[in-house]
């Protein structure tokens, strides 16, 4: 299972010619036993990060990475997802595009056997990784205004078909969510898409005391949902959202235990750039969860191992921040943490999908219920009571709030955030566009963790 | 405080009044309100927003509560701001998004129940009825002007409309309302897109020197008119506010398309002006369908209403009107 | 029709068995490049920029499908100790094999970041990825382990020694694989697909009895590297490859591209398992008249595209340095005409 350079080698934050470096010491057997849809034919995916750099991935020439099997494993198959969902549909797989709810729906989706939900939103890193503004530039071409936020990309990629393959069905979720993104479901509408647009309430009161209503409401959409699956695949069999939820609950409870690991251990034992791209798998696991749920598995370990052996990949005196709201370039998290930073909260606006599912209430019920702890369906009180806790306990030194431009809902927050968190710093900065991330915002960035330290 | 502020054309005016304050519906666009605003918001936000916000900040004294709905993003999420900044009772609701009525009645039920308790006082059928009749009245009178200015020739002219109509947005329905005719030969446009602000009357002035304004689809303008409450009851609110021309943001928003199209057809209009405030995702966004699906000439006009370029789009809707002519 | 995808797309999806919205169109266009851009020969081979920038000026004027970094075969081999002229208006010339100076054992792996022109590769590769590598592939040429073999002997030497000395010729094509390899690693990071070339194991110069012993183990050497990154791999031989179609199916080459070999045959033998490149006549691109280029590459495409696990309209072998401009115009553009999958 493990090559000798693995186990000896010290974890560390390695770069891509390091990375195609220990690539020729892992042993053809260990390639060929990781691959996705159980597909050994065309389902291998340990590749080292150059592989993707070599098909357009440009900044991976310039990101860190941790250096462990495990990650290298994660990252090959998270890289590899475009790939994995046109081979789902050659394989006469479903493909089912959940937009907008952010980890709900896709729970129900793959309590059908044969379909794979996906969030075609999750191509807003793209543009960051290819340090293009291929993506960004068509979705303008095709209407959308320059000042909105990067999830543009996505209609470019519906438009160009290349990304990700046509899906057999879309369910967009509108109402409480972000306004730029329920315009971007409209426009991928009106490209010809055929989409059943899903009603979700804003939570009005806090996660815990919310009208019972609206877990009803919740639940008729769940039923519109069923109803348009069971119609698409001829099956009907709701038995099987018991072990669909199971199959999340275990992805959530590994995904939480990682980061509380890597929260608490006193020296950082992964970085904030992996962490994040677990927290992210929540959703829908890549569209592979068995592989998924394998992989963070092995993530797992690798965590709990070093944590054992009080070691990690940062220093130890790194001082710890919360960081809100996900950034769209993957270099800012490398950066934060060059300056001497570590991360130890966050703030994604995916709540819904970290939480636990209830495993003994009616499975659609215990969804709805799920959903209601979304963040972004909520205030901006709510959303940051945790971090709120942690600054309260010493636990954050400090906190880190990324924007985009053009995105509503940072434009209305991240003032009050700024003002909710007045006991400790907070640096508030702007995701550039792609490459463009300058020696300006590196700056504030180390003058930044100069005044925590 | 005697009013009470509300940001959308989903709220019933009705059962704000039924309370005995009067509804305020806030649509400040000015550059000092912005200002205020900007101390709260980032910068990138919606300028009619920022603009509410300054506006409440500067008045909070006049406001009993500011109800609002999920529209859209950022004035929803001025409730926040609100909420951490002032001690103004705010109530946000849930509008129709989708074509499920169940959540809306169920949240304008929730609505009365809270204005209720904010004005201590029952709102019954008596009351929601007098209310009724009253907006309804008011509805009618501009109703008969909105006719006049949608004649070919058009009489009257959406500036002066506009300046008739912030009575209603402000709540002042009791007085008589007086515009003087004045002809139009000028080409026919329709108007659509972001919210037109109180301050913002002379984007329509400078607009008619060249071209007759005979239609809206604006929530700062005539929008309201859509409401026809037919049983004087919760319930017959209800129905009529959440059956008026859906708004923009509804999905899928073909119905909205739908509407302008027979109002531009009935106009008969040769032009389509689409207004958007920056930031304003749900008509920035549609710009280009705007344009493809109406298949008339659209004319742009994009502001931060800080009005600072009057004279470079006097020069642009000079040239539009040309093209029209 | 509007092209919808860029070249770094189409190509994707090619690798992945999908239809692009049309043919990928790959001409060889390698030192044909410099004619483009108006440089001397010389300089497009031993600076890297000025090569990058050909390449890049190449694909603006012609607005084919990737970027072909290349120039000649002898580079490995120059790099392990062959000696070459460097006219200034022609490719380098072997003029002293390694092996005639000095004994096999004698022959290093070169370190691609510092001997030779092997950087000047790099430096290429890495200039075109950081200029466009979002939107176009950039293909880097490496020459195959039996070409090297053949570049660091006598050629004519090296062809008898398959029969009479086979134990050396092995011997050479071994360290040739671990050469190729340490090159493709470095293309590799500095962005560059490794595409491999072979024009030396052609069946216009060796037997398939040969070429089985002798160029398909290097051949499949270097696949086998390339495929531990799951790159998808590109195999080309020059000259007529009819007597080795089936041979070429036990390379692991994902894509073939092909020469003097009739098309269809090419597709039925081998179409079912890769994906097929090529092959129009470059003296017909050089000689031809545009009117009869275009309607003879509208044929190809037409036939090509039919090729079940994808096609790529190209050029049989690289495109002649002074080739008109506007007959490579006419090829593209009469390839983009018939090579649409979409309605």
């Amino acid at each position: 299972m493990k090559s000798t350079w693995f186990e000896v080698a010290r974890p560390q934050k390695i770069d891509l010619n390091d990375w195609s470096q220990h690539f020729r010491l892992v042993r053809d057997e260990q390639i060929k036993e990781f691959n996705y849809y159980h597909n050994p034919e065309w389902g291998i995916y340990l590749s080292p990060p150059a592989t993707f750099m070599v098909y357009g991935a440009r900044e991976l020439k310039r990101l860190k990475f941790d250096n462990s099997l495990a990650s290298l494993r994660m990252w090959g198959f998270v890289f590899n997802e475009s790939e994995r969902l046109f081979r789902a549909k050659q394989m006469g797989k479903r493909v089912i595009a959940t937009m907008g709810d952010l980890g709900t729906v896709p729970v129900i989706i793959m309590a059908f056997p044969n379909c794979i939900p996906f969030y075609p939103e999750c191509i807003w890193w793209t543009p960051f990784f290819k340090e293009s503004t291929v993506l960004l530039d068509t979705a303008t071409e095709l209407g959308i205004p320059e000042a909105a936020c990067f999830s543009k990309a996505t209609l470019a990629a519906f438009h160009k078909k290349a990304y990700f393959p046509k899906p057999d069905l879309i369910f967009a979720s509108t109402g409480a969510s972000c306004d730029d993104y329920s315009c971007i479901m409209q426009l991928v509408n009106d490209l010809g898409y055929e989409m059943l647009w899903l009603e979700i309430p804003f939570r009005r009161h806090n996660d815990e005391q919310y009208p019972d209503r609206f877990e009803e409401y919740l639940i008729s959409e769940y039923e519109r949902v069923w109803n348009k699956m069971v119609e698409l695949t001829v099956i009907n069999d709701k038995t099987g959202l018991i072990p669909s939820i199971k199959k999340a609950n275990r992805l959530r409870s590994l995904a939480e235990r990682i980061k509380q690991l890597t929260y608490e251990a006193p020296i950082t034992p992964l970085p904030a750039l992996e962490l994040m791209t677990i927290e992210f798998g929540n959703l829908y696991g890549y569209a592979d969860l068995d592989e998924w749920l394998d992989i963070v598995e092995m993530i797992n370990e690798t965590v709990a191992k070093r944590v054992e052996k009080g070691i990690g990949v940062l220093k130890q005196n790194a001082i710890p921040i919360a960081w809100i709201t996900p950034s769209a370039d993957p270099l800012l998290l490398n950066l934060v943490e060059d300056c001497g930073l570590r991360i130890v909260g966050t703030e994604y606006v995916i709540n819904q999908a970290l939480v636990p599912i209830e495993e003994n209430v009616e499975p659609f019920r215990a969804l709805a219920r799920s959903f209601m702890k979304a963040s972004l369906i909520g205030s901006t009180q709510e959303r940051i009571k945790r971090i709120i806790e942690g600054v309260k306990n010493e636990r954050i030194k400090g906190v880190l709030v990324t924007n985009m431009l053009g995105c509503s809902h940072c434009a209305m927050e991240t003032r009050l955030i700024e003002k909710m968190l007045s006991k400790v710093p907070v640096l508030s900065i702007d995701v550039p566009v792609p490459f463009g991330i300058t020696e300006q915002l590196r700056t504030r960035i180390a003058a930044f963790a100069e005044t925590l330290r | 405080m005697e009013l009470i502020g509300y940001t959308c054309s989903y709220t019933p005016v009705e059962l704000l009044a039924a309370t005995g304050f009067k509804p305020y519906r806030l649509l400040h666009g000015n550059v000092g309100f912005i200002t205020l605003g900007e101390k709260s918001v980032r910068v990138d936000a919606c300028p009619l927003v920022k603009s509410n916000l300054g506006y409440i900040m500067a008045n909070q004294k006049k406001f009993a509560a500011v109800v609002g709905s999920t529209g859209c993003d950022m004035a929803r999420r001025m409730f926040d701001v609100l909420k951490e900044l002032t001690n103004i009772p705010v109530y946000l609701f849930n509008n129709p998004r989708t074509d499920k009525p169940t959540i809306f009645y169920d949240e304008i039920d929730w609505l009365a129940g809270e204005l209720e308790c904010l004005s201590n006082k029952k709102i019954n059928s008596e009351i929601l009825g007098t209310e009724i009749d009253r907006w309804e009245n008011a509805r009618n009178r501009y109703r008969r002007l909105d006719q006049k200015r949608a004649s070919n020739p058009s009489l009257i002219s959406t500036a002066d409309f506009h300046r008739a109509v912030m009575n209603y947005h402000k709540g002042e329905i009791g007085s008589a309302i007086n515009i003087n005719e004045n002809q139009s030969d000028k080409p026919r446009i329709y108007l659509l897109g972001s919210s037109i602000p109180y301050e913002a009357n002379q984007i329509l002035e400078l607009l008619e020197l060249d071209l007759a304004i005979v239609g809206d689809f604006n929530c700062g303008i005539s929008r309201f008119l859509n409401i026809n409450i037919k049983e004087k009851s919760l319930n017959g609110i209800k129905v009529a506010y959440y059956n008026q021309p859906p708004c923009i943001f509804k999905r899928p928003n073909q119905p909205f398309y739908e509407f302008i199209g027979t109002q531009i057809k009935e106009l008969e209009c040769k032009g389509i002006i689409a207004w958007t405030l920056d930031y304003c995702d749900s008509y920035e966004f549609e710009l280009k369908r705007i344009g493809r699906i109406f298949e008339l000439p659209v004319l742009r006009i994009r502001s931060d209403l800080s009005f600072q370029n009057l004279s470079q789009l006097k020069t642009r809707i000079g040239a539009f009107a040309e093209m029209l002519a | 029709m509007t092209e919808i995808l860029n070249p770094r797309e189409r190509f994707g999806l090619l690798v992945i068995d999908e239809k692009p919205d049309r043919c990928n169109i790959i001409p060889l266009i390698t030192s044909h490049a410099a004619t483009v851009a108006g440089i001397k020969l010389k300089e497009y081979y031993t600076d890297g920029e000025a090569m990058a920038k050909a390449q890049i000026t190449a694909i603006e004027e012609y607005e084919h499908d990737a970027i072909s970094i290349f120039s000649e075969v002898g580079i490995i081999a120059e790099a392990m100790g062959s000696e070459f002229n460097y006219p200034d208006d022609d490719l380098p010339v072997l003029r002293i094999p390694a092996l005639t100076k000095f004994d096999i054992d004698k022959l290093k792996i070169p370190d691609p970041n510092k001997d030779s022109r092997l950087p000047v590769y790099l430096e290429a590769i890495e200039y075109a990825y950081s200029a466009v590598g979002d939107k176009i592939p950039i293909l880097a040429y490496v020459p195959a382990p039996f070409t090297t073999g053949m570049m660091l002997s006598d050629p004519n030497q090296f062809l008898l020694d398959t029969i009479r000395n086979p134990e050396q010729i092995k011997k050479i094509i071994e360290i040739s694989l671990e050469a190729a390899i340490e090159f493709s690693y470095e293309i590799i990071n500095a962005g560059g697909l490794p595409i491999l070339v072979d024009p030396l194991a052609s069946g216009s110069v060796i037997s398939p009895k040969a070429y089985q012993e002798f160029a398909l183990p290097g051949e499949q050497g270097l696949i086998k590297f390339l495929h531990r990154y799951d790159f998808d791999v590109i195999l080309h031989i020059c000259g007529d490859t009819t007597p080795i179609l089936d041979l070429l199916l036990l390379t692991g080459a994902d894509l073939i591209s092909l020469d003097k070999v009739e098309l269809n045959l090419a597709i039925e033998r081998l179409a079912p398992k890769m994906r097929i490149i090529g092959n129009f006549n470059t003296t017909k691109l050089g000689f031809g008249s545009p009117d009869g280029i275009a309607s003879q590459v509208r044929e190809m495409v037409k036939h090509g595209i039919k090729a079940e696990k994808g096609y790529i309209a190209s050029t049989g072998c690289e495109v002649p340095i002074r080739a008109p401009t506007g007959n490579v115009k006419v090829f593209i553009s009469a390839a983009k005409e018939a090579g649409w999958f979409l309605d």
